[in-house]
């Protein structure tokens, strides 16, 4: 790379097109007043990336990035915006500045580490070195096809894959009870007293706890299945 | 083209969600901006597998988009409850464990 400019190849010019369209939207994303633009800026950085995927042969993960992110995630983003939409007089936060900076500073600081890292290793003659400067080359037959990924992901990543089929249904159940209103709880009970008020005076021979189930004559649980 | 030119365009966009979830008020700016940051970390994901021609990266950055959807749609929900109580997302006015 430092011996004069790189050549301009088609590869090149695709990269900082989709690159400034990437940028471009993350900019836009963190810059907009209004929560509905900002979301349609990160639609289409998402899309820009999707394309940069693309080009390095991650043919599955790019249409994971458009049907998940772009689609099912901002959606949801949307509705939110949707919910509490109001604009900010205020962009920025500075309350607590001093220990925002200090913060901004030792991110900073970890940063320059982790670029200067990689800067360094890219002029190194070891095998780090070649793997940054190096171009890419043609990647293994089916390498990112749906066919690949999914061997792979159903060969040796099987557990982590059930792991994350759990996480996802606790994030949906958890979703549900955090977002649920007082509102929501109160009229849930008063339903629940309510059919038992009923039975009550339909049955009156059968006690109930007051979660429900079925007592005996001590006012104890029933033995049982019920 | 080396890999090296996908890492600075991950690294800068790493920046920018970081710079977004520090300065931003509006919680939900928030957490697109930590959207950004999985981004970033998914593109170095595929850069470094394609280099290497493995498909672990693949996989991984898989899994990262599982757990996007996972933290959106709680840390949403979450908002929503905020929201309710507070009149408000605003994260310096959400400040009822400092008192």
């Amino acid at each position: 790379m430092n011996d004069g400019a790189p050549p301009i190849t088609a590869e090149l010019v695709v990269f900082v097109i989709l690159a400034a369209g990437t940028i471009g939207g993350a900019l836009m994303t963190i810059t907009r007043r209004n929560p509905v633009t900002a979301v349609m800026s990160l639609v289409a950085t998402f899309f820009a990336l999707a394309g940069i995927y693309a080009t390095i042969n991650a043919h599955f993960v790019a249409i994971l990035q458009i049907l998940v992110y772009a689609g099912a995630i901002m959606v949801l983003f949307i509705f939110v915006v949707m919910i509490l939409n109001r604009d900010e007089v205020q962009l920025f936060s500075f309350k607590g500045i001093l220990t925002r900076v200090i913060g901004v500073v030792a991110a900073g600081y970890v940063s320059y580490l982790g670029a200067w890292v990689v800067w360094d290793q890219r002029a190194m003659p070891n095998p780090t070195g070649a793997l940054l400067r190096g171009g890419l080359t043609d990647p293994p037959v089916g390498y990112g096809t749906v066919a690949g990924v999914g061997s792979s992901l159903f060969r040796e990543f099987v557990f982590p894959f059930e792991a994350i089929s759990l996480l996802l249904l606790v994030a949906i159940v958890g979703g549900l009870i955090v977002s649920r209103s007082q509102h929501q709880t109160d009229m849930a009970e008063g339903r629940a007293r309510h059919i038992r008020d009923i039975q009550a005076q339909s049955h009156p021979e059968i006690k109930l706890l007051p979660d429900g189930r079925p007592a005996d004559d001590d006012g104890h649980a029933a033995a049982g299945h019920h | 083209m080396p890999t090296f030119n996908y890492l600075i365009l991950s690294f800068i966009l790493f920046l920018i969600g970081t710079t977004g979830v520090i300065l931003r008020r509006n919680a939900l700016i928030v957490l697109m901006s930590i959207e950004l940051q999985l981004n970033a970390g998914n593109l170095a994901f595929l850069a470094f597998a394609r280099a290497l021609g493995d498909q672990k990266g693949n996989v991984f950055t898989f899994f990262v988009i599982a757990l996007a959807a996972a933290e959106a749609a709680v840390g949403l929900a979450i908002l929503v409850g905020i929201f309710r109580t507070r009149q408000t997302v605003n994260l310096d006015e959400v400040t009822l464990m400092k008192r």
